[in-house]
């Protein structure tokens, strides 16, 4: 068994040499601390007040907002940077990121973003007080297994622990886990009436039903019925063989469906129904889904206060209140303006993220040009089949009217875009990807935007070039 | 002139990889030909006649999905499923759905799992997959096309006596990774491994499914319209340079 400390100063002297040679140092610190120290997770943590988040959407905008609330909060909060999220990054954070001396030791609390896989391996060493769980969608198929298979290894996770779970009602798969840990369970979600007034109010015209997951009871193999939906899998549902149905919502978010949750400082509310208290929240970073993301954090945030306080009074009402300082993460939904107009980079990375992003775009009021850029490195899936699964069908006669595609797989989407009825009205590689977007901006009026969609390498890429090509400051933070 | 109709097999459980691609592929070169189309949901609890659809399409997924509708495949639809296969109802079918119209699989423990028997190939279960982008070569009409794919599979699928090989590969592994051969046809049904999805980038192959269904639906003399496949072949020339590692500044 190796030691802590020289572990420790090995992490260091890592992280020293990668900024000296100008590179980020998020995860080979703690690589090289867990090759020294293989217990060094359950050391680190020892003793600390942490927060997980874990799921297939929303980890790394939700994981900011419970750091921006907890802050807010008057906490010392240490979070590990976004994508860092397997057990050589959060090795990194609890080495290499220390809270001022002046903190009192009471205060810290580290909420740390899960890989959902490593989170089965962690979460004993890690002995979290709150685990929050988001959601379960097919991501990318050729580097992750089964959905069922990622719940199971997330429950063995939670089973390491005496951790309290705030789990999604609205998803099937994520509330099963909640079945047999009732008594450290809460859940979230959004309220069936909202729910009803949104399918009522937008009907999906689709020429063809997106492809969903989990439409059966795993255990049954019995079709779940559905009174309402919001998006995906994720809805009102009841086994009617086992009666397994969408668990009361402890959180429960409503709000007025006539209205745009793209808009930014879209009202809402959540009532914590076990308290009857309900609270108005104007939302932070815009999106439909980032209300399920705000709810959630709202959940997990007033699950550990609870937990850290001792009591209940009015605890839940401050989670409410230490909402109002979100802001958007670096790089995802925040805009960038680049003369009067902006830009603004949302990541997507699996069927159920370019559902969302192209549904918040069609939604936008400022939106006047799309661009879609599609890579196909192992860290992307080297499949890009799914472009296939999402449901451009329903949302394309809302979109932009100038739409463009970049990647290195440019055809597929400029085929994607061309097969739901809409021309692409430039395309090219990544090589091309700024002449493309030079245009588009020269196009595009004052004040409105161009909405970017890359996945994960074509993001970073696509970084680097604006930086370069276009003369944009390094606004994203490492 | 009535309703085209594809039928798509449980596309509430085998919806992997795109497999909604291929049907959006053919529901588009039809209706541009000006041909309705109608798609049909046929799930476990949906009823299926021989005479009620045009095309059948069957897709994968995961193994848990697949375990859920097996049942049904074998017990309820099986025998429709067979006779339309026989009078020769167009069929696409991918992965899992092409192993499910064989013999039986073999999963690498050994444990043998029998599938519905309407084509006589087996597929034998391995540890290592094969995942990979492909190029196969398909002769239709005499003239030779280039096909664009991708191969997620741990299967390896040996074919049996009256099946002949729907394509040839030319990167990837195909079938069983052995005989240089990927999918598998017989009469009017095609069955192959490959995602893209496979359809969309391969217009040839959505024309050779249109035309022999509305051929059969319509009779021989049916003139099928020309339509032109620019868009999609820019597509697949795009994948298939970046495949072959062709990638330079383009637009």
């Amino acid at each position: 068994m190796g030691l802590k400390a020289p572990a420790q100063a090995a992490a260091l002297i890592t992280k020293g040499i990668l900024r000296i040679m100008g590179r980020g140092a998020t995860t080979l610190p703690g690589k090289v601390a867990i090759r020294m120290c293989p217990d060094i997770i359950s050391k680190c943590a020892k003793g600390k007040k942490i927060i997980t988040i874990t799921g297939t959407n929303g980890k790394t905008t939700t994981t900011h907002m419970i750091t921006s609330m907890l802050r807010s909060l008057g906490y010392e909060v240490i979070t590990n940077v976004s994508g860092a999220n397997l057990a050589s990054g959060i090795t990194t954070t609890f080495l290499c990121e220390k809270p001022s001396k002046t903190a009192d030791p009471d205060k810290i609390v580290y909420v740390l973003e899960t890989d959902e896989a490593a989170f089965a391996k962690i979460a004993k060493d890690l002995q979290p007080k709150v685990c929050l769980v988001t959601n379960l969608f097919r991501d990318q198929l050729d580097r992750y297994g089964e959905l069922t298979h990622t719940r199971d290894l997330i429950a063995n996770g939670i089973d390491d622990t005496s951790a309290k779970i705030v789990l999604n009602a609205d998803d099937s798969l994520v509330a099963s886990m909640g079945k047999t840990r009732s008594d450290r369970a809460s859940y979230y979600g959004i309220s069936l009436q909202t729910m009803l007034d949104n399918n009522r109010l937008h009907p999906n015209n689709t020429i063809l039903e997106a492809s969903s997951d989990a439409a059966f009871c795993p255990e049954c193999k019995v079709r779940y019925d559905y009174q309402a939906r919001s998006f995906g899998h994720l809805g009102d549902y009841r086994c009617p063989s086992c009666g397994f149905a969408t668990p009361v919502r402890r959180f429960e978010l409503s709000y007025d469906a006539s209205g745009n949750p793209s808009d930014e400082g879209f009202p809402f509310t959540i009532t914590d129904t076990e308290h009857d208290v309900t609270d108005t929240l104007n939302l932070r970073i815009a999106g439909s889904h980032n209300l399920y993301n705000t709810c959630a954090a709202v959940s997990a945030v007033t699950r550990f206060l609870e937990i850290d306080r001792g009591e209940e009074d009015g605890l839940f009402e401050q989670a409410c209140k230490s909402t109002q300082k979100i802001e958007a993460a670096f790089g995802r939904m925040e805009k960038i303006a680049v003369g009067n107009k902006f830009i603004c980079i949302l990541l997507v990375k699996n069927p159920v993220g370019l559902d969302r992003a192209l549904s918040f775009v069609a939604q936008s009021s400022d939106a006047d040009s799309l661009m879609l850029v599609l890579n196909s490195n192992t860290a992307d899936g080297k499949d890009v089949s799914w472009i296939w699964d999402v449901d451009f069908e329903s949302k394309v006669d809302d979109l932009p009217s100038n739409i463009y595609v970049s990647g290195q797989r440019y055809g597929d989407m400029m085929l994607r875009v061309s097969y739901s009825g809409r021309t692409v009205d430039g395309y090219g590689s990544l090589d091309y990807a700024t002449t493309l977007l030079k245009g588009a901006i020269s196009e595009c009026p004052d004040g409105k935007c161009i909405y970017i969609l890359p996945n994960y390498t074509a993001m970073l890429d696509l970084r680097g070039r604006l930086v370069k090509d276009l003369k944009l400051k390094d606004f994203w933070k490492d | 002139m009535s309703k085209l109709v594809i039928g798509h097999f449980y596309p509430d459980l085998l919806n992997l990889y795109g497999d909604r691609g291929n049907v959006l592929a053919l529901m588009r070169r039809a209706s541009l030909r000006g041909i309705e189309v109608e798609v049909k949901r046929i799930s476990i609890g949906d009823d299926v006649k021989n005479g009620d659809i045009d095309i059948g399409f069957i897709g994968g997924g995961q193994d848990s999905e697949q375990n859920i509708m097996a049942d049904d495949i074998k017990n309820v639809k099986g025998d429709v499923i067979k006779e339309m296969i026989e009078d020769g109802v167009v069929f696409l079918t991918v992965c899992g759905g092409y192993q499910m119209l064989g013999k039986y699989y073999e999963e690498h423990t050994g444990n043998r799992i029998e599938c519905l028997g309407a084509l006589p190939h087996y597929t034998v279960g391995k540890k290592e997959r094969f995942i990979n982008d492909c190029i196969y070569e398909i002769e239709i009409e005499g003239k030779t096309v280039k096909v664009a794919g991708f191969e997620n599979h741990s299967g390896r699928t040996f074919l049996g006596e009256g099946e002949e090989p729907f394509m040839k590969v030319i990167k990837g592994h195909g079938n069983n990774g052995q005989d240089g051969f990927e999918g598998a046809k017989y009469k009017n049904t095609f069955c192959t491994y490959s995602h893209g999805s496979l359809l969309p980038k391969n217009p040839d192959i959505t024309d050779m499914l249109l035309k022999l269904a509305l051929k059969r639906k319509y009779g021989e003399d049916y003139e099928f319209p020309e339509l032109s496949t620019e868009t999609e072949d820019l597509a697949r020339k795009q994948a298939l340079d970046y495949i072959e590692g062709k990638q330079g500044i383009q637009q």
